[in-house]
């Protein structure tokens, strides 16, 4: 008897200690979640969009995209403190960061990456990147050329940045 | 173009060497290249079906002067049933019909698709299709897609030695220019050097040539023909240029498709002296053909958004500090250029300044208002990134019908005491067409100065093919394309697998729009030659006599374009390079097209 009910209190405690752990859960923090969405690449960034609606959400706000760009673009960070601020409206403007790395980061820097690879070198795509210099600029000067074009309403489909689609593998 | 028993012969002589060509690769041993277009032989066999082909030449020649009509139908109607993809066995039955008749060997299938191909291969344009009657291949719809998906399998077989090199070598000669060819025996003396002459076939040592030498020589007709087209002689021009057809269609890739479109513009001029239809950009439906072209040409290539950006930098730069700035585009378009702009502008620190645009266009064909349509857009474009976005459209056939007043608007002057709008003036390859007409480029660079720019960016095409004689610009204009299709080669293959058949698209659509400007340059004169272009040190000369001096590009410019270059797929073989303060894009180490800004000699000012 005594046995059984200091295992079932040692089994409470324990429960308890392992609620105390669990209390702490990331989906309860948006902002460090945020935080650390905010941190990786774009693609991880999507397939974690993939966990769960929560993710999805946090996944999708433009604040973490924004972050994503920055990281892999050079020359962005350093921008981000004085035009931070009209940057993010023109961007918001034109469409969003999310859109700009979908359709100019993005592939640019897996074309890059691709280039970098096909020369033997085993850099990352963020240090490719940073070795070509893709800037800011030159990827919101492509936006906005997209963006422009899909004005209008024109029947045929934008193609400005058709140039960098990556070859898809139809093997 | 009128069909010759000769032109005949020949046509169905060159497909029959690439048939043999492709049937080696087939059969162990069977030649690559015949293969790819239908044709079984064995490379063991070459040299025999080259020499009993010869003998047939011979014979179909010598009946055709004879005027042996009989013969010759007869083996029309009966080659039908015989299948030209052995080509050995099909040589030998027709052989056989001059001396005796032999059953016909059923022959290895082969489907029609492949043979098809052969046609595809004959650059756009050519007159050589229509004449092939003698043997039965299904000439189908011309697909261009298709075609190109013969180039790799050429690429390697190309760089071996071939025989068919000097075959097709000594067919097309003496049968263009001696039907008259009574022995069977004789070898043909005028082609390849290194052919002998023999008197008995069987004896006749055929010679084994590379195709850089049909290379060579496809050059070298094409430069006799240019020659002869400016020594006003006619008839051999004529024959050089069935020549050039037949020779360009045994090399693969860009150098086939510049000697086809080379090809077309001899011809013009040679058949037509004073064209009827206009080749330069006046004719109407020229003009809207030309904006389609002119939009692919921009999403294939990157010469286009090179000279975009490294204009729209200088202009960036040119007006750091100023409040009010006006741009004025002497060349609309779809205005592509100015959303880049207009973007940096907004994010420029100390923001976007109020900002006008006066687009020049030509007259549309169908009175649709273009120029108005483009500004809408680019009003709602700038409305999006909030900028103070004013524009005008100007519709004119010629720069040179513009004058100061017209362009600097009420606007220009002082207003409540603020400061003048700076101006900038931008030209995209428009200003080489007013070398047309004399006076016409002074009279537009006077307008431009008296706008006051605070920078004028010029972007043309490096290269002079506005020399004083027909063949200095011919062989120029030779040079500069072959580089240009080169690079459309290296720069779309990677890019086409993506967008598929819409890449491959691009590239055709982008061959054509400059194989418009090549029949300009070759097959125009006078005020018809609008793409007189020219190089730099000449432009130079040019806008110092007006009174402007060269402004350097900065570094940025020469950045984003590198970059820019970077992420063309294929685009190792651009270069940008600065050179004397202007940037210019190329291709290994052939300029191509360059970017230079100017402003007012300041001891004027």
């Amino acid at each position: 008897m005594l046995t059984r009910e200091e295992g079932e209190e040692e089994q409470e405690e324990e429960e308890e200690a392992k609620g105390r752990r669990r209390a702490f859960s990331i989906n309860d923090n948006v902002d460090l979640l945020a935080e650390i969405l905010g941190r990786l690449d774009g693609r991880s960034l999507a397939v974690a969009g993939c966990v769960c609606r929560l993710w999805s959400a946090v996944g999708r706000r433009d604040s973490v995209w924004e972050a994503v760009c920055h990281r892999h673009v050079a020359g962005g960070g350093s921008s981000a403190a004085g035009g931070g601020c009209s940057t993010r409206s023109v961007v918001a403007a034109l469409g969003g960061y999310r859109r700009l790395y979908r359709l100019c980061i993005g592939p640019a820097l897996d074309r890059l990456a691709g280039s970098a690879g096909g020369r033997g070198s085993t850099t990352t795509t963020a240090a490719a990147a940073a070795a070509h210099h893709l800037s800011l600029s030159l990827s919101l000067s492509l936006f906005s050329i997209d963006c422009y074009e899909r004005l209008g309403g024109r029947q045929q489909r934008p193609a400005s940045l058709l140039f960098l689609c990556k070859p898809v593998d139809v093997s | 173009m009128k069909r010759e028993r000769q032109e005949t012969v020949v046509a169905a002589e060159t497909e029959d060497q690439k048939g043999k060509a492709r049937m080696e690769a087939e059969d162990g041993g069977v030649d690559e290249l015949l293969a790819a277009l239908g044709y079984k032989i064995r490379s063991t066999d070459m040299a025999d079906v080259a020499q009993k082909l010869e003998q047939l030449e011979m014979a179909m020649g010598s009946s055709a002067a004879a005027n042996d009509d009989a013969l010759l139908s007869h083996l029309a109607s009966d080659a039908v049933h015989y299948n030209p993809s052995d080509l050995s066995t099909w040589v030998d039955t027709i052989l056989s019909e001059f001396n005796a008749p032999s059953p016909p060997l059923p022959p290895p299938p082969l489907s029609p698709a492949t043979l098809q191909h052969h046609f595809d291969l004959h650059p756009a344009g050519t007159e050589q299709n229509s004449t092939i009657t003698t043997v039965d291949i299904p000439s189908g719809p011309r697909c261009p897609a298709e075609a190109y998906h013969l180039e790799p399998l050429h690429a390697p077989a190309v760089t071996g030695r071939i025989v068919n090199g000097s075959d097709t070598q000594s067919e097309v000669s003496p049968s263009s220019r001696d039907r008259k060819r009574m022995k069977l025996c004789t070898s043909p003396p005028s082609s390849s050097s290194t052919t002998d002459a023999a008197t008995s076939p069987a004896a006749l040592p055929v010679v084994v040539v590379d195709t850089q030498e049909s290379g060579i020589r496809l050059v070298h007709a094409l430069m006799a023909c240019a020659e002869a087209v400016q020594q006003d002689n006619l008839k051999v021009a004529d024959a050089l240029v069935k020549q050039i057809t037949v020779l360009a269609t045994s090399q693969g890739g860009a150098m086939r498709k510049v000697a086809g479109y080379f090809a077309e513009a001899l011809a013009r001029r040679i058949y037509r002296p004073q064209p009827a239809r206009n080749l330069g950009g006046s004719t109407l439906d020229f003009a809207a053909f030309d904006d389609m072209l002119h939009q692919h040409f921009y999403e294939s290539c990157p010469y286009l958004k090179f000279a975009h950006f490294t204009a729209n930098q200088a202009i960036l730069e040119a007006f750091a500090g100023c409040r009010r700035v006006h741009v004025v585009d002497l060349g609309m378009r779809e205005g592509l250029q100015w959303p880049a702009l207009l973007q940096a502008l907004a994010l420029r620190p100390g923001g976007p300044p109020s900002f006008r645009l006066t687009g020049i266009g030509p007259p549309q064909p169908d009175h649709s208002d273009a120029l108005q349509e483009v500004g809408w857009k680019l009003a709602q474009f700038a409305d999006t990134i909030r900028v103070d976005f004013r524009y005008r459209g100007f519709v004119a056939a010629s720069l040179a019908d513009l004058e100061p007043y017209m362009l600097l608007g009420p606007d220009a002057g002082d207003i409540d005491g603020e400061e003048p709008e700076a101006v900038a003036v931008n030209s995209v390859f428009e200003l080489h067409r007013l070398l047309a007409r004399q006076g016409a480029l002074e009279k537009v660079l006077g307008t431009i100065r008296a706008m006051r720019p605070r920078i004028v960016t010029v972007v043309e095409q490096e290269a002079n093919h506005n020399g004083e004689t027909f063949l200095e610009r011919f062989t120029e204009a030779l040079h500069y394309y072959s580089t240009m299709f080169d690079s459309l080669e290296g720069g779309v293959s990677a890019a086409s697998d993506a967008a598929g058949s819409g890449g491959r698209r691009n590239q055709v659509m982008s061959e054509v729009y400059l194989g418009r400007q090549i029949c300009n340059v070759v097959a125009c004169e006078g005020a018809e030659r609008t793409e007189r272009h020219e190089a730099l040190a000449q432009w130079r000369v040019r806008m110092g006599r007006a009174g402007f001096e060269p402004v350097p590009i900065g570094s940025n410019a020469f950045k984003q374009a590198s970059m820019l270059l970077a992420l063309f797929a294929g685009g190792d073989g651009y270069r940008v390079e600065e050179r004397d303060g202007s940037l210019t894009l190329g291709w290994h180490t052939r300029p191509l097209i360059t970017t230079s800004a100017w402003r007012i000699t300041s001891a004027a000012c």
